[in-house]
């Protein structure tokens, strides 16, 4: 089948299959009004557009429409590998003289018929990048080397495994080979000794590099870095290699142990392919994680799943979290954005905060357009798409509706990781009145929520800041992270606390 | 804009925690309190989070589970649905009878409340009931209507009951 004729073309342009030509063009030209980069200057409209113009241009013309037709009756219909469920905050909207915030949760499922199959293990073609630096010296590397050893264990000749060790340089213990004799493996890894700085870059070059040598659509391929330091001047670099990657299908998790790594660019290294990025405090806590990380990459349906978010010309689109698995803020530039995979029997979450504009008019109107890909690893299917179209009724005396408890359940966790987010943001301004009452107002909401320790570590940085202007770096960390963490747990009431 | 009442900061409409201190608006507190119960059920399916839809197609079939009841009642669908217990002396009979589930003991009104229905929604209204109605924890304002979801926890009086759509 071309690669045409597995698009969708009729639910693109929303009409029909039976449309006839008239509405064809009728369906383009509302579409294109909206989405029309002249028109539109939301980042994501653009993107809706091309998809829109292509879909028009085969339905737009009769023989081409007939001979499109054609091949899809040939080629029969395609299942379906994940669905798209989007829920409004609120259903109907009152008229307002000025903004308000609509929340949309974003619910990217696997399709149960596929989980209940029988589970295909997807072979993973996957590089460790492990910091060597003097730092991780003692019980760090040596948790790290246990690890590494269950990871081999685990790990067939199915699986790629490459193994890369850096402090101010990179050296390839295991270069990237099928996994077989798994005593000489961990041989290798035993010869990690910790000495020198903490370079980045340059393990991350590597690691890539022995990423891309069994690149391919039937693996998962993935590179997890682990690092307990600070690299110095060479981000943009490291960033800018983390894109190229992004860009050929090689994700980056990103893992920080102790209180040196900087957070801020293991979080960009990540969120820009579709990784995650976490936080230990504990050397033993390393196995757990990483251990966690590969299975979870064993899981994988759907990899380079991608999200556009495109608002109506008049909607602003504000902020995208998504929610779970691994909890982490989003950029929402450049579009579409990479949310990198989606396990078999896992629902990815997202919320989304739009700003709807003031104004009189009542009735229904269209708020924004979503659409995700991804390439399911089982069908070798590339970019499989699902879309769904957003509309809200505005009406000026709305009835009463209480939110969808996902929703809040969401936000109200969401909403503790922003407050710690401004405190910082006050910090940075010198604001020190200003952070110190936020990290209040953080640690009665965290108390309120039955989360003590972190309230805790909240009220100790409250009266740090206020009596020094600084947060701790082990606070400042443990109250991102613990936040964030927040999201990933369904009950608001932690059993260890 | 609406005022924060521990805070004083003005956040926007629609906003549902203020964005300064954290707390929740009024409403969101109540709704969130009394989800927890049904939460702990749903975490069980491997954390997959799950709630009702507020559509309801006109089609569709209403069930009412009473808590501890063996059998759930499925309603023939009509525009409304009046809620609320048979008496001897009152010639009046609801439609969804609740004396044999102990009504009058738990405070059930005779005319207690109605499930109207919509263009694509039901809506729940108490109909100025003695005990009250209370939806997901929240009591209802008499005659106020609120739209109801799929798996909603309605109490009247002390009688519990869950609703739920069949398509």
């Amino acid at each position: 089948m071309s690669t045409e004729a597995l698009r969708n073309l009729y639910a693109i342009l929303g009409v029909p299959a039976e449309a006839t030509q008239d509405d064809i063009r009728e369906a383009y030209r509302i579409a294109a009004r909206r989405f029309h980069p002249d028109a539109n200057s939301n980042e994501g409209a653009e993107h809706q557009f091309r998809d829109i113009a292509s879909a028009y241009e085969v339905l737009g013309n009769s023989q081409r429409r007939y001979a499109y037709d054609e091949e899809r009756r040939t080629a029969g219909s395609e299942p379906a590998y994940f669905s798209l469920r989007v829920t409004p905050s609120k259903r109907v909207l009152g008229t307002l003289d000025e903004p308000q915030v609509l929340y949309l949760l974003l619910e990217i499922a696997p399709l149960r018929e596929l989980t209940k199959q029988q589970k295909r293990e997807v072979p993973l073609n996957l590089t460790l990048v492990l910091d060597r630096s003097k730092s991780m010296k003692g019980i760090r590397l040596d948790k790290l080397k246990i690890a590494a050893h269950q990871i081999i264990e685990s790990l067939s000749a199915e699986d790629r495994l490459a193994l890369v060790s850096f402090s101010d340089r990179a050296e390839v213990l295991i270069p990237a080979a099928p996994v077989i004799d798994t005593i000489a493996l961990r041989a290798q890894v035993n010869l990690m000794r910790a000495d020198g700085g903490t370079e980045i870059f340059h393990g991350l070059q590597a690691g890539i590099d022995e990423c891309r040598k069994h690149l391919s659509d039937r693996f998962v391929n993935h590179v997890v870095l682990l690092t307990d330091g600070r690299t110095f001047g060479d981000e943009e670099r490291a960033l800018e290699l983390a894109n190229q990657a992004a860009a050929e299908g090689v994700g980056i998790s990103a893992m920080g142990i102790g209180e040196e790594w900087n957070d801020e660019f293991l979080d960009a290294l990540a969120s820009c392919t579709g990784g995650t990025s976490t936080y230990v405090t504990s050397p033993t806590a390393v196995v757990r994680f990483l251990n966690e990380r590969v299975r979870s990459l064993g899981d994988t349906l759907v990899e380079r799943l991608k999200l556009c978010v495109a608002p109506d010309a008049d909607i602003v689109l504000e902020s995208l979290f998504k929610l779970q698995p691994n909890p982490q803020p989003m950029d929402t530039s450049p579009q579409p954005v990479p949310l990198g995979l989606l396990e078999f029997n896992r629902t990815l979450m997202c919320l989304v905060q739009l700003q709807m504009p003031p104004g009189k008019r009542t009735g229904f109107r269209t708020v924004a357009r979503i659409d995700v890909t991804g390439n399911v690893l089982i069908a070798e299917r590339r970019d499989y798409k699902v879309l769904s179209d957003i509309s809200v009724e505005i009406a000026s005396n709305p009835p009463p509706e209480d939110p969808p408890l996902p929703i809040l359940d969401a936000l109200g966790k969401l909403t503790l990781y922003r407050i710690q987010e401004k405190a910082q943001q006050s910090l940075q301004k010198g604001n020190a009145a200003e952070a110190t009452r936020r990290l209040e107002n953080l640690a009665t909401r965290l108390l309120a929520s039955g989360q003590d320790e972190l309230a805790q570590m909240a009220i100790i940085e409250a009266r740090r800041v206020a009596s020094t202007s600084l947060l701790s770096e082990e606070g400042r960390k443990t109250l991102k992270f613990g936040t964030r963490r927040l999201l990933s747990q369904p009950d608001p009431q932690d059993p260890g606390s | 804009m609406r005022t924060c009442p521990y805070c004083a900061e003005q956040n926007r409409e629609g906003v549902l925690f203020c964005e300064e201190c954290g707390q929740p608006f009024i409403g969101v507190q109540a709704i969130m309190a009394t989800s927890q119960l049904v939460n702990e059920d749903q975490v069980s399916l491997r954390g997959r989070v799950k709630w009702g839809t507020a559509r309801f197609d006109r089609r569709a079939a209403v069930v009412v589970h009473v808590r501890d009841a063996r059998e759930p009642l499925t309603l023939i669908p009509k525009d409304e649905i009046v809620l609320g217990r048979s008496d001897i002396h009152s010639p009046v009979v609801p439609d969804v009878d609740m004396a044999p589930y102990g009504a009058a003991e738990q405070g059930v009104s005779r005319r207690h409340a109605v499930i109207r229905r919509g263009e694509d929604t039901l809506t729940l209204i108490d109909l100025g009931s003695t005990n009250g109605t209370h939806l997901n924890g929240q009591r209802l304002i008499p005659h106020q209507p609120r739209v109801l979801r799929d798996g909603d926890e309605i109490r009247m009086g002390k009688l519990v009951f869950h609703i739920f759509f069949k398509e």
